[in-house]
């Protein structure tokens, strides 16, 4: 990659920052990011105050729930949903995109650069989110936790935490980046997309591979049964091994990228007037 | 490199509606206004020369560029559009700074061009301050300042002296008439029609999609052969005159205006009427003061080829 | 004398009254929604749910029917009583969540983005005018899927069951139409607020959404991780659906909800916390509005 094009993207990747990082209108994402912090926190205040009967393993079940059923389906999903979605769409909507194709760039680097503020930004709020949590809701154990963490699976697990979170990133990401590009109203593509993901326990095996979630669920260090009385309802399949579940969502992430980018070489600029 | 801009049978439909239709036109450089009713197709062309556009059927080239190759048109070409909205939370200096890096140059470079685009556009003042306080006048100067930024050899403005105070005009219009002379492409989308006459080197005038008629205003004029021509004679005895002409049969029209010394006529073949007034002055000592033509102007073109009254204002 | 002296002559004659002066909002709205096929057809399908709910109270009411259907025994398979009742509320409110999505979000911002603002209120027309009329097209339409059919199919069960069938349940009606009112209240402010807060419209919607369904999620979170039922506060659903349980049934309770509005046996909250959760709601909504609904913006 020319010198040229590093240059052009990391331009492109400070305007989208200066626009979308830590701007007042994305006050939604920031209390979305903070809700699972706040929860795990709210713990560790609590049960230091008051004695809880329950031991680092139920604590830890506890947290792949709140990471699969809270963090990843609503957080974080909604969260990369107002992220990306609004890197094209936002701009048609504000009609300032025409300054972007008035410029020099290829239009697959452009694509590039804002993706990569999206997923800059989107890391930058939401492994924080995670590993914060993460430690904050054992902490009450005092050593105990802190065992775990260095003598116990704690560390290995918040590490796997950590790659799904990023590899949500970067999957969701993609797929919001494409709603964004060719749908108007993104929102009822990423409602499809929810209500997809959330049906993939109840799918069947060769069904729950077309999405994102089954290969992060296959990630995470704790398996989270489906609560009753739905779990009459799920198909048992077996979880995809970590060599096909990471090469995996980064070929779809990058098929989804390289679709964008073709589109926006043939994008035009209308802003439906 | 070629050294035109060039439409070849270009056609843009929106839907079933109609953009512009099998235009073919070449632009030499100077500057060019393309004048026409709204909805003519004026910034249908300008969205297709700077590549925001495809055509539905045709060719277009920009000093031997595709539109379809932004990497390379855009490093030549700056465009003020017509959409008035900026990216949110920019200062004046850093929107201009921060589109230039994209372009790929240096800091140092950027910083240079910036501040140079901004004192030429009379925004050095203002350059700290959010784009979104500035008033009209300023958010105007602020996208003429991006579309020249990157010094361009084709400057394409829509309407861009709209919301601009007549000082201001001036020195826009000051400003394009420089960069035509120095040999670059300035295209210039305007229904101030007096203004355009000021500016222009030549014109594009369009109608519901179609070219009506392109080139020099003179030559233009002189190719609208059904209405006839007028010329305004100033002299010392213009009655005489008019009894002289009204024996010719391409005459139409003479009347004697002002303080007495006018007169205005139109004619249907100008050349015969020159060799007349020749022949008059000859015959009669006719003492001349002026002889010029009344209609040669972008607003009357406008009216004989399109029809209603031109802005003024 | 001055020339504006001359020429300018403010208007001297007399006005419309307020309401229809608040009324010309709504009437421009509804205008425009007529124009979308999806919510026109969305707006229709709505009023299934009540058409076959009228259809069970007749069909139960008519003996023919029931012998032409061979039913003779469906009075025993389906009640009309609270549960039938509080069904109809909260499928009817889930549906009038999602319309308030698609509506509500257009309402507010196109006028702020546009700048839009000064122009109503430079008119005979506050600050509250204009909020009750933007409110007035989400309570007119979800009015009409709400108490409206709930009110005509407990007359319709009444004149086919008798008076005192009436007056023994007129507890439902009031039921009924005052928890309709606590739901149109809530979703149509919220919907407002989110409107001037949020300008790009599906984010907007989108934030409806997520503050049903992330906020129910985060309740449960807040109730594993804690073992405890509060977390309940943070749903807005259960709020809605703990009153709505309060109004249909007073302290002898049969049901917990309806629908997406439930306040599941064993992880119930005193009813005084869940109206406190939702005034406090309220009052950050019309904060939220007082504080975006202005004639004018700084922008420094």
């Amino acid at each position: 990659m020319s010198a040229l094009w590093m240059r052009q993207i990391g331009a492109v990747m400070r305007l989208e920052l200066k626009r979308t990082a830590f701007s007042k209108r994305g006050w939604w994402i920031y209390c979305l990011a903070a809700a699972p912090v706040l929860i795990s926190l709210m713990h560790w205040l609590m049960a230091r105050r008051l004695s809880r009967n329950h031991t680092v393993g139920e604590d830890s079940v506890v947290f792949a729930a709140m990471f699969v059923w809270f963090f990843m389906r609503g957080s974080l999903f909604f969260g990369t949903m107002g992220l990306f979605s609004n890197l094209f769409r936002g701009e048609m909507l504000e009609k300032t995109l025409h300054y972007y194709f008035l410029t020099p760039i290829r239009r697959e680097l452009l694509v590039a650069g804002k993706y990569a503020a999206g997923l800059a930004v989107s890391l930058a709020l939401f492994i924080p989110s995670v590993a914060l949590s993460f430690l904050l809701l054992g902490r009450h154990f005092g050593p105990a936790w802190t065992d775990y963490l260095t003598h116990g699976p704690g560390l290995s697990q918040l590490g796997s935490y950590v790659l799904v979170t990023t590899l949500a990133c970067v999957g969701y990401g993609a797929v919001f980046l494409v709603c964004g590009q060719l749908t108007r109203n993104p929102m009822i593509a990423a409602a499809v997309v929810w209500v997809w993901e959330g049906l993939n326990p109840f799918l069947p095996s060769l069904l729950k591979k077309v999405s994102v979630v089954f290969y992060l669920r296959s990630l995470c260090p704790v398996e989270v049964p489906v609560p009753p009385p739905f779990s009459i309802l799920a198909v048992e399949t077996d979880p995809s091994p970590f060599w096909v579940a990471v090469p995996g969502l980064l070929t779809v992430a990058l098929i989804l990228l390289i679709y964008a980018a073709v589109s926006a070489r043939q994008g035009e600029i209308s802003y439906g007037e | 490199m070629s050294n035109v801009i060039t439409f070849e049978n270009v056609s843009r439909f929106y839907g079933e509606v109609l953009g512009v239709n099998r235009v073919s036109l070449t632009i030499p450089p100077g500057v060019t206004s393309l004048v026409g009713p709204n909805g003519s197709g004026k910034t249908t062309l300008m969205n297709l020369m700077s590549g925001l556009l495809r055509p539905t059927d045709g060719k277009i080239e920009v000093l031997g560029i595709s539109p379809g190759n932004p990497e390379r048109l855009c490093k030549i070409l700056g465009y003020c559009a017509q959409f008035d909205a900026f990216p949110k939370g920019l200062t004046g200096y850093r929107f201009l700074y921060s589109y230039l890096r994209v372009h790929g140059m240096s800091d140092a470079e950027c910083d240079a061009r910036t501040r140079a685009a901004l004192e030429l556009t009379g925004l050095t003042g203002a350059a700290d301050r959010h784009v979104a306080a500035y008033s009209k006048g300023m958010r105007q100067r602020v996208k003429l300042a991006q579309a020249i930024a990157h010094d361009p050899q084709v400057v394409v403005l829509d309407e861009p002296l709209n919301g601009l105070d007549p000082m201001a005009r001036a020195e826009a219009i000051a400003l394009f008439k420089q960069w035509g002379e120095q040999g670059r492409y300035v295209i210039v989308s305007s229904h101030i029609l007096h203004e355009v006459d000021r500016i222009s080197d030549q014109v594009i005038l369009l109608s519901q999609g179609y070219v009506v008629a392109e080139g020099k205003i003179q030559g233009v004029r002189s190719e609208v052969r059904d209405q006839p021509m007028q010329i305004l004679v100033r002299c010392d005895r213009p009655s005489v005159l008019a009894a002289r002409l009204f024996q010719d049969d391409h005459i139409v029209e003479a009347m004697i205006r002002g303080d007495g010394k006018n007169l205005l006529l139109r004619t249907k073949d100008a050349d015969s009427f020159y060799l007349l007034l020749n022949r008059v002055i000859l015959e009669s000592g006719l003492v001349v003061e002026s002889v010029a033509p009344a209609d040669d102007d972008v607003n009357s073109v406008y009216q004989y080829l399109i029809g209603g009254e031109g802005g003024t204002a | 004398m001055a020339v504006y002296k001359k020429t300018y002559r403010p208007y001297e004659g007399a006005l419309t009254g307020p309401l229809a002066r608040l009324l010309v909002i709504p009437r421009y709205a509804f205008e425009e929604l007529h124009r979308s096929r999806f919510l026109s057809v969305f707006f229709l399908a709505t009023f299934l749910y009540p058409l076959i709910s009228a259809l069970i109270i007749y069909v139960q009411h008519n003996t023919s029917a029931l012998q032409l259907l061979n039913v003779q025994n469906a009075r025993g398979l389906i009640s009309i009583n609270v549960t039938f009742f509080l069904s109809l509320l909260g499928w009817q409110s889930a549906m009038s969540l999602f319309l308030a999505a698609f509506v509500g979000p257009g309402q507010i911002s196109p006028d702020l983005a546009n700048n839009g603002l000064s122009l109503y209120l430079a008119r005979p027309f506050s600050r509250v005018e204009y909020v009750l009329g933007k409110m007035s097209v989400l309570v007119i339409l979800i009015s009409l899927m709400t108490w409206i059919p709930g009110l005509l199919l407990f007359l319709l069960q009444g004149y086919l069951e008798g008076w005192s069938w009436m007056a023994d349940n007129v507890r439902l009606a009031s039921g009924l139409f005052f928890g309709s009112w606590i739901w149109i209240v809530l979703v149509s402010l919220l919907a407002l607020a989110l409107s001037a807060w949020v300008k790009w419209k599906p984010a907007a919607g989108a934030l409806m959404f997520v503050l049903f369904f992330v906020t129910s999620a985060f309740a449960a979170t807040i109730n594993a991780v804690q073992r405890t039922h509060w977390g309940n506060l943070a749903s807005v659903s259960y709020l809605v659906g703990t009153i709505w349980v309060q109004l249909f049934e007073g302290a002898n309770k049969t049901t917990n909800g309806a629908v997406f509005f439930r306040s599941p046996i064993g992880e119930e909250i005193p009813l005084g916390y869940c109206w406190a959760g939702l005034i406090a709601l309220v009052l950050m909504c019309l904060y939220m509005l007082a504080r975006k609904i202005r004639g004018a913006e700084v922008v420094r």
